[in-house]
């Protein structure tokens, strides 16, 4: 297999605070963004997705681990102009009414993307403002309005097409589609589908909505409390998930079907992140956990093909079951040692 | 059996610089004791400035027509002591970011315990009681601790629990939840749902749960209206209205969804186009540019919402018809 578009390893997160304990916001993550992939990274809030995200596009550093993007190492932002082969990695934010300017118009914020990379000459600057607008599903007539003119999800396609300005192969969106509308939510998620087809973008899609990113990501991390807890192609992992907060995860999504479902709520928090549940971080919410994960922590590990859990309860001898399965034979796995 | 709440011919006119917007265009709905009415549309659909006008928190300005009855009283009538008194003590609100609408710089207990010593006339010890009773019941784990600490020491679902726990603290008869788990994660709005859900069974409460979320609402709602540009165009019961939506805009709602149980390869559909401002409503079916299945006649005649086995309907198509 060919190098990932946007490689991972190991990645530490670490914010020190004055007077305080640090916090490991990510402690020790992995991921791959192959070529013309969507990969869905999903958690609660405080899982440290976001961190991983800001790792990912150098807007943080990380205490350990590297990021390889296209075979060669991101380095964190400074004041000096960075390698222009790093410009091909952008990013998207969850909010678009903070992310764009509200004082310049949509053609001068997207001509300013161009120009700061020198990629399109003046002459040439118009056709391509309108370009990346249509790529986006705008009129080119959006160039001369302000922000405030457009809707939540029109502006969030509108900070979409100033990424693409750079003609970037990776998009890092850190929850893009969570402060829209139902309606608006599938139009950007369509859209994002769409641009990663037609021009091989690899886009690293962060959300909490594991229902939606089902709809999008070709695979899914599952992260929590800083390590990742589960990796799979999208479709398995959400008919057959391995780890119990995978599975937690899609219990709770509600179902619009008018049958009266109650989600299921995942019992407690996610913990202070700068005090972790030792062993198995997961293990206080845990329905399934027995001793073990109190004493060791599971790492992650391939349990089935192009599928990896960290979780005790997947010993990965048998065929990969649901955690309620596996816990049912757990004498059974007792025994085994 | 009467209602608790019964809303009719509301109409919200807003002043704006270029003279009044109509957001909320003559509707009607009842809410009934111990039942979560669901009121569902996107944004600027009108849903929130329906409620806000029961409570007087409209800005100042506004023009606001109908009758809302509530407990023998028309709400729309009351001016300020007598609004106060009605709408601090019996009708409990919870907005969408807890953040916004907790105090920072106050602690939980005394939010908490300023409403009870106002509204029921409290000591200082027995509305301390009473607060904790109330963390207890939205399940905040350590209660006479968390009365000591501030809103941002707790989390985004606690926060929401707490505002909650105030909304409920003078044992309201109605709670207005405004997209109260819109700026949650999943697993803390299943929470949510769930004590909402538990507070309705157990305690009688009866909800207006406002969201833009059909998923949302189908989990909890017993009986549900779409809003579209100021108005309802379809209302009826959860378990008839959500399996078989009849008007296209309540369809388009539910297409755009993501399905939990729909094949992988359902694609999601968007509606096309975006909701018409209040000063720019289509004449006709407000719903007509953006709908496929309009016809000469919805582009001219506003349809009224009218009766249609056992549900209401504003359609002059009516597509999906059985």
């Amino acid at each position: 297999m060919s190098k990932p578009a946007l490689d991972l390893r190991d990645v530490e997160v670490v914010y020190e605070r004055r007077g305080r304990e640090r916090v490991r916001a990510v402690a020790g993550a992995s991921l791959a963004v192959e070529r013309g992939q969507i990969v869905g990274l999903v958690g609660e809030s405080g899982c440290g997705k976001s961190s991983l995200a800001r790792a990912a596009v150098g807007l943080v550093r990380p205490t350990a681990g590297t990021v390889v993007f296209e075979g060669r190492e991101v380095t964190p932002l400074t004041r000096r102009a960075r390698a222009r082969e790093l410009a091909r990695l952008q990013m998207v934010f969850q909010n678009p009414y903070s992310s764009l300017n509200p004082r310049r118009k949509i053609g001068s914020q997207l001509a300013d993307a161009l120009d700061a990379l020198d990629l399109a000459p003046r002459r040439g600057r118009r056709a391509r403002v309108a370009e990346l607008l249509e790529l986006v599903g705008l009129l080119p007539s959006a160039a001369a309005r302000y922000p405030h003119q457009f809707s939540g999800g029109q502006r969030q396609r509108i900070a979409v097409a100033r990424a693409l300005a750079a003609d970037p192969s990776v998009l890092v969106l850190d929850e893009p589609l969570a402060s829209l509308d139902a309606s608006a939510q599938a139009q950007v998620a369509n859209l994002l589908v769409d641009l990663s087809r037609r021009l091989s973008l690899s886009l690293l899609l962060i959300s909490h909505d594991l229902a939606i990113v089902r709809h999008v990501a070709d695979v899914v991390s599952v992260m929590y409390l800083g390590v990742m807890v589960e990796t799979g192609p999208t479709q398995p992992l959400w008919s057959l998930p391995l780890h119990p907060y995978t599975e937690a995860l899609i219990g709770a999504v509600p179902h619009p079907d008018g049958r009266g479902f109650l989600p299921e709520a995942l019992p407690g928090e996610v913990p202070d992140p700068a005090r972790p549940p030792a062993a198995c971080r997961f293990h206080p919410r845990c329905p399934y956990a027995f001793d073990r994960c109190k004493q060791e922590d599971p790492l992650l590990r391939r349990v089935a093909p192009g599928r990896t859990a960290a979780c005790w309860l997947q010993t990965g001898s048998g065929p990969p079951a649901r955690p309620a399965e596996q816990a049912q034979r757990l004498p059974l796995l007792h025994t085994e040692e | 059996m009467t209602a608790l709440l019964e809303v009719e011919g509301l109409r919200v006119r807003l002043p704006t610089p270029t003279g009044f917007a109509t957001v909320v265009d003559g509707v009607d709905y009842h809410v009934e004791q111990a039942q979560v009415f669901g009121v569902a549309g996107e944004s600027g659909s009108g849903k929130t400035m329906s409620m806000l006008a029961l409570l007087g928190l409209l800005p100042p300005g506004s023009v606001v027509e109908g009758r809302a009855a509530f407990g023998g009283k028309d709400l729309l009538r009351l001016r300020g002591r007598d609004l106060r008194a009605v709408s601090g003590r019996d009708i409990g609100m919870v907005f969408q970011d807890p953040m916004t609408s907790l105090h920072p710089m106050l602690s939980v207990g005394r939010q908490l315990t300023e409403h009870v010593r106002r509204h029921l006339g409290l000591g200082r010890r027995a509305a301390v009681e009473r607060a904790e009773e109330l963390l207890v019941q939205v399940r905040i784990p350590d209660p006479t601790s968390a009365l000591h600490a501030y809103p941002h020491q707790f989390s985004g679902g606690m926060r929401q629990r707490i505002a909650i726990a105030i909304a409920l603290a003078c044992g309201p008869r109605l709670l207005i939840a405004d997209e109260p788990t819109t700026a949650l994660d999943v697993t803390v709005q299943a929470g949510i749902l769930r004590l909402l859900d538990g507070l309705r069974r157990e305690h009688d409460l009866s909800v207006i749960l406002i969201t833009h979320d059909l998923a949302v609402m189908s989990s909890i709602a017993d009986r549900v209206s779409i809003f579209y540009a100021g108005r309802v165009v379809e209302s009826g019961s959860r378990a008839s209205v959500l399996p078989h939506p009849r008007h296209p805009y309540t369809r388009a709602l539910l297409d755009a969804l993501p399905h939990p149980e729909a094949a992988r390869d359902t694609p999601l559909v968007a509606i096309k186009g975006t909701p018409p401002s209040p000063q720019q409503i289509p004449v006709g079916c407000p719903y007509h540019p953006r709908c496929p299945y309009a016809i000469e006649v919805c582009t001219t005649d506003d349809p009224p919402l009218a009766p249609v086995n056992g549900r209401r309907l504003a359609c002059h198509v009516d597509p999906f018809d059985e």
